[in-house]
């Protein structure tokens, strides 16, 4: 079958399934959960069947042209793009599945899917873009699809502005990256991305190293927005407030990611500029430790997973911008598996003691709901980067491209980051199967639904496995797969399991003060409960600011150019008035002026 | 010479008005009906000339030519090209929701719908005429109905709104009469033509002087930054069908005038005065964006992101003359005004809806409206995205086609005004936020939401925005040729 | 008799009815002083006529049609003066102010 005929349907099935729930199913919740269900089916059928037919050539046609520019719409099918579409059709529908449990009870279930299916479309259309126009337009689709998300239960207005901000910040980011492909297209002509990655006659023959650097800055402006890095990361925390199998999806397995997949896309551009890859190196691992550390002292379950989303999207954009394509792609995908399931996890104690408080989780007897704590623990132990797990393939890869770039420092900060990541992983794991006090015999503790359970463990048993597909992801996207000496992974799994063993110590053991070993120094602890003072600058700062010259500009609106305005209406009117009292009414007055009128009038006439 | 289309077309809202105004009194459904089957068939008619419109070819289609006046020059001459189609399209368009949406309008419906239809007849008359005189005369009549529609139907503050808008308009008329009298003088033809005055090569400094006087009367008509006054507090005022056409069209025909009056005769003046006014409109731009984020009055909210929407018409004139990016910069000016008469037409027509049932427009009053009216918040959601210039609906386009000329010819100043669009989503989601979402308020728990044909207007605006959205090429194939055909002007 | 002379009486009888109009406050007698106005005009048309006039008959006409215009004017003058005087009781001019502006 054509490929592209397949892309078709892969990427357009949701957004039909979409439409009809939307427009016909709003009464009707089941035919509306089935129909996004069969598109989200559709939708993996479609993409392993890409998948397995292996890449092919770039497809694409004229979608408008107008001057200067031209848009072109069309699939790419080389590894990047059949992997992680597999990986995101496939995540879409086991969350799809999952939310038929959670989402059982919830009135506005038809909304719900439907918005799954419009996420659905829009990131698969995202993944598949031949030109960076059509990237975008399905990028901002996307966020569009996370703002309904994340405040789908828009009377809560925690969960509105939560909404609002997380539109907001990627809009500031997506500004950058607007930006920086108008301006690609003003000096190539094109945006076409096979075109433009071009060795020979690709943008990096066209311009001067200073120039490209400034593009891909601003490109990477839109990465930050939507990966959630440092400084624009705020949005992702307070995504949270979306129900969990979005958090899920969205913000941490498919969408979070969609920010890394672009880096990856443009990786040759990026690696063309030494300055580029030191911000980015830069930026991404000052985000992996600050999210690290305020993962260390966050109570909120989803939120400590949030926060090392943030920690692992840095993970992956260190490693891309090291050189290590296949270390950061791989850690994508394999952050994908696990991280969604971790989230589904949560999301099923959540469902279960409604409450997004670890402590009180474990207090209540999570460890009773014995196959969500399986999968808990499989896939803390995975981000944690334990081996055989899939994250610790895929994290030691990560490690290895820094190392090999060269970026000594940033592999040791890197490392340090890492351990942080076992130590709050484990603190969270702790704090749900060892709470502080004995469980009482609560008969009322059960393990979730099937629904909810069978995608969890489908994505434990992919987390188990997942190591193994690093071969054959190095064979798709036609690299080769590196070899590592045991020696050199030592590092990574010393740290890890020094991670896991404070955890214990702080957290697990009997005798465990459970506070951590950062509640010893006050400030540091007051700076890390409030997330580094970011919103806080954001507010005092920016919001401020905003707030400012929209007062000022409103002023000068009323008082200047309205007021303006006015007075000159005042002015008119009143001359009229004046002018209008000469009008006495007294006719001899009148006369008398007609008189003295044509008597000087004859004067000067006469005297000429 | 065929059958005269475009007289027909112009035809339907005169006749829509005689017809109106001979309806005994009281019977109002009569009026409604007759309303909505002109404009029904003006729409069509449009559709037809649309359909019927030679893109490979571009230039003025579907020509008549009769003599009116012919001792001064006057002809009754009717043409369109791609630009005239869509904007008669989207006159039509406007016109039969708008119908649609006062269709519960109670109070003297039919000195409502005359005058209406009279401004339509004006609206109608300026994107055909080839007659420079006719084309004064129409915009005229456009104008003159505002000032009884508001004074007599509207709301907030409405004689003030009605007397500001109006001297604002004249004053935009006092500049322009004389400007448009000594094209016809220096240029010495003895014909109003403005085919025959485009042939004519106007001296440099006669064209230095005469283009601010077009700009600016027409530019205040568009809501040109800094003489928007009359727009904001005129959109409050007016009814919804009014604000409508008011937005969606009246200010398109103060950017069009520009476009075939200012830039079409006189390109060598558009060509010295085009930095200063591009610097304006982006002004304009960030001013109407910033000012919007603190008004309380959903109008107001939608009165000054109109200010911004259009200032990138002007600046997509602007840019288009400066010539590094032209057809970018015309295609987009005249797609974004299409897309933003559909859009804020679709704005006002949900407003005058939420405002009809709640007899409130102060945004603070509602909070969590998300509950009690889904389908009227989504279709104004829909629309606010629109104005956010979010893809997948038609301004995104628009506004991606001039930034990209703004880009090119001035980088710093597209990078500002890109980054203005962040606060357009800002003073978009403050609106969704403050009234639509959050808790239930059970105030409003009697509101009725939308039914049957009263989603009827909306639903058509909002596949409107859609499906340009999707297919910009549908209109950027119709216009492009004439973009081509302009551009061989400089 | 010279023309001047007949000039000099015309003048008088003019200035007397301007005064008269300018500083009479009742309406009879401002109609009065226009009456003397117009007649200055005619005994100007008479002298001018008798003394330089190519074709006397011009002069005559229009002395006439003055003639004619001053009784006409006089009706009309009078009539409003009536319907004045039953609307008001008086007649002041200075008491007559409804076009104020």
């Amino acid at each position: 079958m054509n490929p592209a005929i397949l892309a078709i349907v892969v990427i357009f099935t949701p957004l039909v399934a979409f439409a009809t729930a939307m427009l016909f199913c709003m009464k009707a919740h089941r035919i509306a959960q089935g129909l996004i269900l069969g598109g989200g089916a559709v939708s993996v059928v479609g993409a392993f069947l890409l998948l397995l037919g292996g890449p092919s050539e770039t497809q694409s046609i004229v979608w408008l042209s107008s001057g200067s520019l031209e848009l072109s719409f069309g699939f790419m099918f080389d590894g990047l793009s059949l992997s992680f579409g597999a990986v995101v059709a496939l995540i879409t529908f086991l969350v799809q599945v999952y939310s038929i449990g959670y989402m059982h009870h919830d009135p506005a279930k038809t909304r719900y899917f439907a918005l799954l299916g419009l996420f659905g479309w829009a990131m698969l259309g995202f993944v598949y873009a031949v030109d960076l126009l059509q990237a975008l337009i399905f990028w901002e689709l996307v966020g569009l699809a996370s703002f309904f998300l994340i405040g789908f239960w828009y009377e809560k207005p925690s969960a509105s502005a939560a909404a609002r901000k997380a539109f907001l910040l990627t809009r500031i980011g997506d500004t950058g990256l607007l930006i920086g492909i108008l301006l690609i297209i003003n000096i190539s002509g094109m945006a076409h991305i096979p075109a433009l990655l071009d060795a020979e006659t690709g943008l990096t023959t066209m311009v001067s190293e200073g120039t490209l650097t400034l593009l891909v800055l601003l490109i990477f402006m839109g990465i930050m927005g939507k990966s959630a890095q440092f400084p624009l990361h705020t949005w992702l925390p307070d995504a949270m407030e979306g129900p969990t199998p979005v958090s899920a999806l969205l913000h941490s397995a498919t969408m979070v990611a969609a920010g890394v997949f672009l880096f990856a896309r443009l990786h040759p551009l990026f690696m063309a500029s030494e300055t580029a890859i030191l911000v980015v190196l830069c930026i991404a691992i000052f985000t992996a430790l600050m999210s690290a550390t305020i993962a260390m002292v966050e109570t909120d379950l989803k939120k400590v997973l949030a926060y090392s989303s943030i920690g692992q999207l840095a993970f992956m954009l260190a490693a891309l911008a090291a050189g290590g394509l296949l270390a950061g792609i791989l850690h994508l995908i394999l952050h994908a598996v696990f991280k969604a399931l971790l989230f589904l996890c949560a999301g099923s104690y959540i469902h279960h003691f409604e409450t997004n408080d670890m402590r009180e989780i474990g207090r209540r007897g999570g460890r009773r709901m014995r196959w969500t704590t399986a999968g808990l623990v499989i896939g803390g132990a995975s981000l944690a980067g334990l081996p055989p797990l899939a994250g610790f393939f895929s994290k030691e890869e990560v490690l290895a491209s820094l190392s090999h770039g060269g970026y000594h420092l940033i592999w040791f900060l890197a490392l340090f980051a890492a351990f942080l990541t076992a130590y709050y992983t484990f603190r969270m794991v702790f704090f749900i199967i060892l709470p502080d006090r004995p469980l009482e015999a609560d008969a009322t503790v059960h393990d979730s639904s099937p629904v909810i359970l069978g995608p969890i463990i489908f994505l434990t048993i992919a987390t188990v496995l997942g190591g193994l597909i690093l071969g054959p992801l190095a064979a798709i996207l036609l690299l080769d797969v590196p070899h590592h000496s045991l020696l050199s992974m030592l590092p990574a799994i010393l740290c890890a399991l020094a991670g896991v063993f404070v955890a214990w110590w702080d957290f697990g053991r009997s005798r465990a003060t459970r506070r951590g070993f950062v509640g010893a120094v006050p400030v540091l602890h007051r700076l890390f409960s409030r997330k580094w003072y970011v919103d806080d600058v954001y507010q005092a700062v920016f919001a401020r600011f905003i707030q400012l010259m929209a007062t000022v500009l409103h002023r000068v609106e009323v008082d200047l150019l309205d007021g303006g305005a006015d007075r000159l209406a005042d002015v008119t009117r009143w001359t009229g008035g004046w002018t209008a009292r000469l009008q006495s009414g007294w006719v001899q007055a009148y006369i008398a002026s007609g008189v003295v009128v044509v008597a000087l009038a004859g004067y000067f006439l006469g005297s000429r | 010479m065929g059958i005269p289309i475009l007289s027909l077309i112009l035809l339907c809202p005169v006749l829509a008005t005689a017809a109106v105004m001979l309806v005994p009194a009281g019977r109002d459904q009569m009026v409604r009906w007759i309303s909505v089957a002109f404009s029904l068939l003006a729409l069509i008619l449009s559709a037809i000339v649309w359909m019927a419109y030679d893109q490979t070819v571009g230039g003025l289609q579907f020509e008549e030519i009769v003599p009116w006046v012919p001792a001064v020059g006057i002809t009754w001459h009717m043409a369109v090209d791609g630009f005239g189609v869509l904007l008669v399209m989207l006159n039509s368009l406007v016109w039969f929701t708008g119908v649609l949406t006062m269709w519960s309008l109670a109070y003297r419906v039919k000195e409502y719908f005359a005058f209406m239809t009279l401004l339509v007849v004006g609206v109608y008359g300026v994107f055909m005429t080839q007659d420079l005189f006719l084309l004064f005369f129409f915009y005229e009549i456009a104008v003159v109905p505002m000032y009884p529609l508001i004074l007599i139907w509207g709301s907030t503050r409405k004689e003030y709104a009605a007397m500001k808008l109006m001297l604002y308009l004249l004053v935009g008329s006092a500049l322009l009469f004389p400007a448009l009298l000594a094209i016809y003088h220096v240029a010495g033809l003895g014909t109003f033509s403005m085919v025959e005055l485009g042939r004519h090569t106007f001296g440099i400094e006669f064209q230095k002087f005469v283009y601010p006087f077009v700009y600016l009367g027409f530019g205040v008509l568009a809501g040109m930054f800094p003489f928007h006054g009359w727009s904001p507090s005129g959109h409050v005022a007016a009814p919804s069908a009014v604000s409508m056409l008011h937005a969606g069209v009246l200010m398109k025909l103060g950017a069009f005038g520009i476009l075939v009056v200012g830039i079409r005769l006189l390109p060598e003046g558009a060509t010295y005065w085009a930095p200063l006014f591009a610097v304006l409109a982006a002004c304009g731009i960030l001013y109407g964006a910033f000012v919007a984020l603190r008004q309380t009055d959903f109008k107001f909210v939608i009165g000054f992101s109109s200010v911004s929407h259009m200032g990138i018409v002007l600046l997509g004139l602007n840019l288009g003359v400066l010539g590094v990016a032209s057809a970018d910069a015309f295609n987009g000016a005249v797609f974004q005004m299409f897309a933003h008469g559909i859009m804020t037409a679709l704005f006002f027509s949900t407003v005058g809806y939420i405002y009809d049932k709640a007899h409130t427009k102060t945004i603070s009053d509602f909070g969590g409206l998300g509950s009690q009216m889904p389908r009227a918040v989504t279709i104004f959601i829909i629309a606010g995205l629109c104005g956010a210039g979010l893809p997948g609906l038609a301004s995104f386009w628009a506004e991606l086609l001039v930034f990209l000329a703004a880009m090119k010819t001035y980088p710093i100043l597209g990078a500002a005004i890109v980054a203005g669009l962040v606060l357009t989503a800002m003073y978009i989601l403050r609106v969704f936020q403050q009234a639509f979402f959050g808790p239930r308020n059970p105030k409003w728990d009697g509101l009725t939401d939308m039914v049957g044909w009263e989603l009827l207007p909306r639903a058509i605006l909002v596949a409107v925005l859609i499906l340009f959205g999707f297919f910009p090429n549908l209109i950027l194939g119709l216009i492009d040729p004439t973009t081509q055909i302009l551009m061989e002007g400089f | 008799m010279s023309l001047s002379a007949f000039l000099l009486v015309s003048l008088v009888l003019f200035s007397a009815g301007l005064v008269a109009i300018m500083s009479r406050r009742n309406l009879v007698t401002i109609l009065v002083g226009i009456e003397l106005m117009l007649n200055a005009a005619s005994i100007n048309f008479m002298a001018f006529n008798y003394y330089t006039a190519v074709d006397p008959v011009v002069g005559q006409i229009i002395v006439l049609v003055i003639i004619g215009l001053a009784a006409a004017e006089v009706a009309i003058f009078l009539s409003i003066l009536m319907v004045l005087y039953r609307a008001r009781h008086d007649v002041d001019v200075e008491e007559i102010r409804e076009i104020r502006g």
